[in-house]
């Protein structure tokens, strides 16, 4: 059961190292909070309104108080287990709403002070420089599924980053690697492991320049970048890298601002794969086409298209959303 | 905890062995949920994959997420076929009005977390190395549930770097520390573990830095 208490002036509710698994709400009077920064040492004192808990963390973490909590005017409150705590607010999500932002902005500023205590140290990576060494090491220990992952994704982060072309030869050498079907392949010896090798070089062959393409597009340099995938849809080798291709093809156009260009490549291209893995993408491509063109009507139209064939958790609705929203601000 | 989490369903995401949830590094906009599967969690350091956690069905993580699209600090793979609903700041508004008890469980997360930030800043504010190599194990002794809180020796499943990971120094410099704790006999290492032969004098010793540090 809830009980409600009271407490003089100079009295204490909890000590700093007690433990104590209640929770506190403060119905009237006054109560401070008393530690030491962390960091600086420095005594602080935070004053509790009524009508606010205290006491929360250690008794939902199981820890030694914090904080010496004291009464600095004759204070009424009312004390919650844990389980009548929980009660309380799973009836009343606002308030595990207001504490997580409170947790989450301590918890934010205690990684932000560790950082810094660290970072004197040699421990920290830049990220983009992070991220490239973890595909590293999984090329290195031939895990390549995992090692095109992170690749693939310093790619989308880092498209022009100074280790795009590297990344992007890795990214080759691991598709090489898992398309030349390693280990699995070998172990079933026999059979059909003289299929067709040429079929195979070729199809790495295709995967080399698309990558190739790719590193030109990375480090801006739009037309090369352009002739390459050309050639990739030309040669035709692989459906999957064509399809692939047709789409770089119109970020090319759009990287060299050839926007009339780029609505008819991805329009032809919709027509001929109303099912590409990266349809809204292009869709939000020609948008920005109509925009650039100063066709915003047209614009709206191809953003809320791909609103519409997205959910709002998505990446992608994002990107629309906030295309819309700027599109509305410039007029 | 059981809860019902079949309107959620439209959240679910499928990830197969071995595939990577997210990168460390990488920027984090979703947290997760596991429905089925375990999750393992690591961290890449030089040629070195060091297991952090191993998470199972009914656990969060990437929950740091919420917060701000900061780079990830550890990278997740799926060690089954693993079911998770995957959230982000948008949707969670949703989650919470829908499951408050998965908010719940979030805010004990957080304490927990706030909790072992706070344990390790304190570590690393001592300015005597030696005395923060033997806060790392008074750290760790916290956490070991399972042994005799009486007991003087205590023993460690842990390695040089896991202990200069946390003590905020180069493992060659820590190396040097435990060598001469081990000179001096406090301490034995092994391969996989750590033990520390007395960890009141440990307890001691690093009170003492704390204090004399304080009247400074």
């Amino acid at each position: 059961m809830p009980k409600a208490a009271r407490y003089h002036a100079n009295s204490v509710v909890y000590f700093k190292g007690d433990m104590n698994d209640r929770v506190y709400i403060l119905k009237s009077g006054k109560v401070s909070l008393n530690y030491n920064d962390i960091e600086t040492g420095q005594e602080i004192h935070d004053i509790i309104n009524t009508g606010e808990f205290f006491g929360v963390k250690s008794a939902l973490g199981r820890y030694p108080r914090e904080e010496t909590a004291v009464v600095l005017s004759d204070a009424s409150m009312v004390s919650f287990s844990v389980p009548e705590f929980e009660q309380l607010v799973l009836k009343n999500t606002r308030i595990i709403m207001k504490m997580l932002k409170v947790f989450s902005n301590q918890l934010r500023r205690m990684h932000k002070q560790v950082r810094n205590l660290i970072s004197e140290g040699k421990d920290g990576l830049e990220p983009e420089e992070g991220l490239f060494r973890i595909g590293q090491y999984y090329l290195n220990s031939q895990k390549y599924h995992q090692s095109l992952y992170a690749f693939r994704r310093y790619i989308t982060y880092y498209p022009s980053g100074k280790y795009a072309s590297e990344a992007t030869t890795h990214m080759e050498e691991a598709e090489k690697a898992l398309q030349g079907g390693g280990a699995p392949a070998s172990k079933a010896g026999g059979g059909n492991s003289a299929r067709n090798p040429a079929a195979q070089e070729e199809l790495s062959d295709t995967a080399k320049s698309y990558y190739n393409a790719v590193s030109l597009f990375s480090q801006d340099n739009y037309q090369g970048a352009l002739e390459e995938f050309r050639k990739i849809v030309q040669d035709n080798n692989s459906d999957e890298y064509v399809a692939k291709s047709h789409f770089e093809i119109g970020r090319c156009y759009l990287g060299l601002e050839q926007y009339e260009k780029c609505v008819q490549h991805y329009t032809q291209m919709i027509k001929h794969y109303p099912q590409h893995p990266d349809l809204r993408d292009a869709l939000l491509y020609v948008g920005s086409c109509h925009e650039k063109l100063g066709n915003s009507a047209k614009a709206t139209g191809f953003y809320n298209k791909v609103l519409s064939m997205s959910s709002e958790n998505e990446v992608i609705y994002r990107k629309a959303k906030r295309a819309l929203r700027e599109l509305e601000g410039a007029k | 905890m059981n809860v019902d989490l079949s309107m959620f369903e439209r959240f679910a995401v499928i990830f197969q062995p071995g595939d990577i949830v997210f990168c460390e590094y990488e920027p984090g906009d979703n947290f997760y949920l596991i429905q089925s599967g375990r999750v393992q969690i690591v961290k890449i350091l030089g040629d070195i994959e060091k297991n952090i956690d191993i998470l199972q069905p009914g656990e969060i993580f990437g929950e740091m997420a919420i917060l701000e699209e900061a780079p990830r600090s550890a990278t997740a793979v799926a060690i089954d076929k693993v079911k998770a609903l995957e959230f982000n700041r948008e949707n969670f508004e949703v989650l919470m009005k829908g499951n408050p008890q998965i908010a719940l469980k979030l805010l004990k997360l957080f304490t927990k977390r706030i909790y072992d930030q706070k344990r390790r800043f304190m570590i690393l504010t001592l300015s005597n190395i030696e005395a923060r190599v033997a806060d790392v194990f008074l750290m760790l002794a916290e956490n070991q549930t399972t042994e005799d809180p009486d007991q003087d020796q205590r023993t460690f499943s842990t390695n040089v770097e896991d202990i200069a990971h946390w003590a905020g120094m180069s493992p060659v410099e820590c190396k040097k520390i435990l060598n001469h704790f081990a000179g001096q006999r406090r301490v034995e290492i092994y391969e996989n573990k750590i033990i520390v032969k007395n960890i009141n004098d440990f307890q001691r010793f690093v009170t003492s830095q704390r204090n004399k540090q304080k009247s400074e």
